[in-house]
């Protein structure tokens, strides 16, 4: 009796208020967290999904996925998707920041409009683009064509190569408003006298970009890159409606495998197992970024 | 501890914003929640014995048509007899077989399912399905079925299942087309590649199908296959690589578009009606949409061109009865439709061939181009059938898109689906 009021006396109270909110997520989130890894350590098929005795194989499912050629060639290929797709959406999400920072007629009404391909469902902005990209009929290859840019049609979704690029492309399309009213957010919390005694003391236009905008952004900056790492890296819908993994799984993302393996193949352990390999690297990005956003905290 | 609340909170992060990708899960757990209402009723009536039954019944038909007729089906049934009442529910193709897969480790299932035939082994070998060799031992139609449709129900030689209706692939071609290029019908492989390049002109390509990476893919492709003399699992031999090799041939000559690896049936039909295509590879179930929507295409339709035989891939649905206390109820729902006088009142609407011989052979006796499907569909054969067919599927489909994509060799798309197949057939 003594020890609950000692527990309840101090700031342990706290515990408890929390604890309502960590029930819900130990049920509604840790267990299929859990019930995942147990599936991916199974050999579940068609054979056993409904027999009480599910196999234990260890980490077989594990082994066999990474001597699976596709499974690597998944990893790269949401690697090189995430990274590009951030590089691209960040620079020119932060370009437009700056512009739409400047004070000019119509910047509120146009930087609504910007925010358009963020709000439209990514299904249909895939299959519009899908439209788009197609060889014979589609507006970019007439474009180009027309701009004697290329003289034949580029098979943008049916070649290995560019079917990645049109997919990086769309997704940088989307992405952009989403960097642009972060960054932007942050711009609004750098006071303008800075900038003005920076003016006196001589800066130029670059010296302030580095010197003042960067550095007062460091904390904005980190989180839109992680938080777009992690919401790029899952992606699933927009390959799933373009390219569906092809041609010939060069667009095969780890998403896109784990459904495949799942409900097309019936390997319900092997799509586990993939979605688990998903988890772990998001989950070290988790850390990283919550490393840098207490590292911040600590040092105010 | 403060160490311990970072990595929770890192969790929490990551699982938040997983929520749309790894939500899937639990989320369409949720979603087969919603048919729990059905199974309950149809589990607590055991007692009454004067209650009706109540029976669920899921299909995947998107077509407004097959819709009504199926629901008309479904009214005389429940019309005819005081026992059972049948409630049908539409699932989307593309979530059919997760949402039975989930509702089978969920044991949350209907009471009959009509399937896609290739998909009908892996269910049954999951267990869900109930056996029906000695149920429907005595009922008078099962000599009747042709031995494609009935194969596909099997798997180790019991039945799980009886036919719906079946279609098949054929040739369809514009007679305009062919005509001004001054060429016949192909018949077999070289006339065909030979057509194929003489329609080919500016904006239109001389010959297409459906190449998808899927099974879609797949069953566009097993004619040829099976047209050189090859089974569903032998692809690594000189027929099977010929077949391959011939569909790289199209493509090479400038004959088939590439873009076949992203076009679905429904999207070949409608080049195929633009007039951007003058031959192309479909089914019957086009054949409505395409005299509705292009009455003035001058087109037809004859037998998929032949290497050393006459093939063609069987399509079609199958009824299926799932394992429990509705057995017996739901059995007789599928007696009632699969009966031969009660097929004949509704299978035309679909544009399905019935699977049962004594009423395919009524069908459809002046359409002439329904008339050459049901000719075509004695050379069909099923997929497989083999429970893991997904993932043979699988390996077939990508050694085509392999080849037309350029990034294998048929020789060597041949020989890494062989050995993908050997995997799955050896154990």
């Amino acid at each position: 009796m003594n020890y609950i009021k000692k527990l309840l006396k101090n700031d342990n109270i706290g515990y408890v208020f929390v604890l309502p909110a960590l029930i819900y997520m130990a049920v509604f989130v840790g267990y299929p967290i859990l019930s995942n890894i147990v599936l991916s350590l199974q050999d579940v098929t068609v054979r056993t999904i409904n027999s009480p005795a599910k196999p234990f194989i260890g980490l077989n499912n594990y082994v066999e996925l990474f001597q699976d050629g596709v499974l690597r060639t998944s990893i790269v290929n949401t690697f090189t998707f995430t990274v590009l797709c951030i590089i691209f959406q960040f620079t020119i999400g932060f370009a437009l920041a700056l512009v739409f920072n400047n004070k000019f007629s119509f910047a509120k009404p146009v930087r609504g409009l910007i925010m358009m391909p963020w709000m439209i469902p990514i299904t249909i902005t895939a299959l519009m683009y899908k439209f788009m990209f197609s060889s014979n009929v589609g507006i970019i290859n007439f474009i180009l064509k027309s701009l004697h840019i290329i003289q034949q049609p580029v098979d943008w979704l049916t070649q290995p190569g560019t079917a990645m690029a049109a997919l990086i492309i769309t997704n940088v399309w989307i992405g952009i408003p989403f960097n642009m009213i972060l960054i932007s957010t942050g711009l609004t919390t750098i006071p303008d006298d800075i900038y003005e005694s920076a003016s006196i003391d001589g800066a130029n236009r670059i010296q302030k970009f580095f010197r003042i905008t960067v550095p007062m952004l460091k904390s904005t900056i980190a989180s839109v890159l992680i938080l777009g790492f992690i919401y790029t890296f899952k992606v699933f819908d927009l390959v799933y409606v373009m390219t569906n993994g092809g041609p010939v799984n060069s667009t095969q993302t780890l998403s896109t495998y784990s459904y495949k393996m799942s409900f097309d193949l019936f390997k319900y352990s092997q799509g586990a197992t993939i979605a688990n390999i998903l988890f772990v690297i998001l989950f070290i990005v988790s850390l990283l970024y919550l490393k840098i956003f207490f590292a911040e905290e600590g040092t105010k | 501890m403060k160490r311990f609340l970072v990595v929770i909170l890192a969790l929490v992060i990551t699982v938040g914003l997983l929520a749309g990708c790894s939500g899937k899960q639990p989320s369409s757990k949720t979603d087969t929640g919603t048919s729990t209402p059905e199974t309950d009723t149809s589990g607590s009536d055991k007692e009454p014995a004067s209650e009706k039954k109540s029976l669920t019944l899921w299909y995947y038909w998107e077509t407004i048509k097959h819709q009504e007729t199926l629901d008309r089906v479904i009214k005389d049934f429940n019309s005819s007899q005081d026992k059972a009442e049948v409630t049908a529910r539409y699932i989307p193709f593309a979530d059919f077989k997760k949402v039975l897969s989930i509702g089978a480790a969920a044991t949350e299932l209907p009471d009959i399912v009509i399937i896609d035939s290739p998909d009908h082994a892996a269910y049954a070998a999951m267990g869900i399905f109930a056996d029906l060799t000695d149920k429907l031992k005595d009922w008078d139609g099962l000599d009747q079925y042709y031995e494609g449709p009935i194969n596909s129900c099997k798997l180790d030689g019991r039945l799980y299942g009886v036919p719906f209706g079946s279609n098949c692939l054929a040739l369809f071609y514009n007679e305009d087309m062919l005509k001004e290029a001054n060429c016949d019908v192909p018949t077999n492989w070289d006339e065909l590649r030979d057509v194929a390049k003489k329609t080919t002109k500016d904006g239109v390509f001389g010959f297409a199908m459906c190449c998808l990476q899927n099974e879609e893919g797949t069953f566009n492709f097993m004619p040829w296959m099976w047209s050189t003399g090859t089974s569903s699992f032998e692809i690594n031999n000189p027929n099977g690589i010929k077949a391959l090799t011939f569909v790289k041939d199209l493509i090479e000559d400038g004959s088939m578009s590439k873009e076949v690896i992203n076009w679905t049936q429904g999207d070949v039909m409608n080049q195929f009606i633009s007039g951007n295509i003058a031959m192309m590879i479909n089914g019957p179930w086009q054949v409505p949409t395409m005299r509705e929507q292009a009455p003035d295409l001058n087109w037809n339709v004859a037998l998929i061109p032949k290497d050393a035989q006459y093939a063609s891939v069987l399509g079609g649905e199958n009824f299926a009865v799932i394992k429990g206390d509705n057995e017996d109820a739901a059995l007789e729902f599928v007696k009632f439709a699969a009966d031969a006088e009660k097929l004949k009142s509704y299978i035309d609407d679909f544009g399905y061939i019935a699977a049962r011989r004594d009423v395919a052979e009524t069908q459809f006796t002046d359409d002439a181009i329904m008339k050459v499907f049901i000719d075509q569909l004695q050379y069909a054969q099923p997929r497989g059938p083999h429970e893991r067919w997904p993932e043979i599927s699988n390996a077939i489909s990508l050694a085509v898109n392999e080849v037309i994509t350029g990034a294998s060799t048929p020789e060597n798309a041949a020989s890494k689906a062989q050995n993908t197949i050997d995997g799955i057939i050896g154990k």
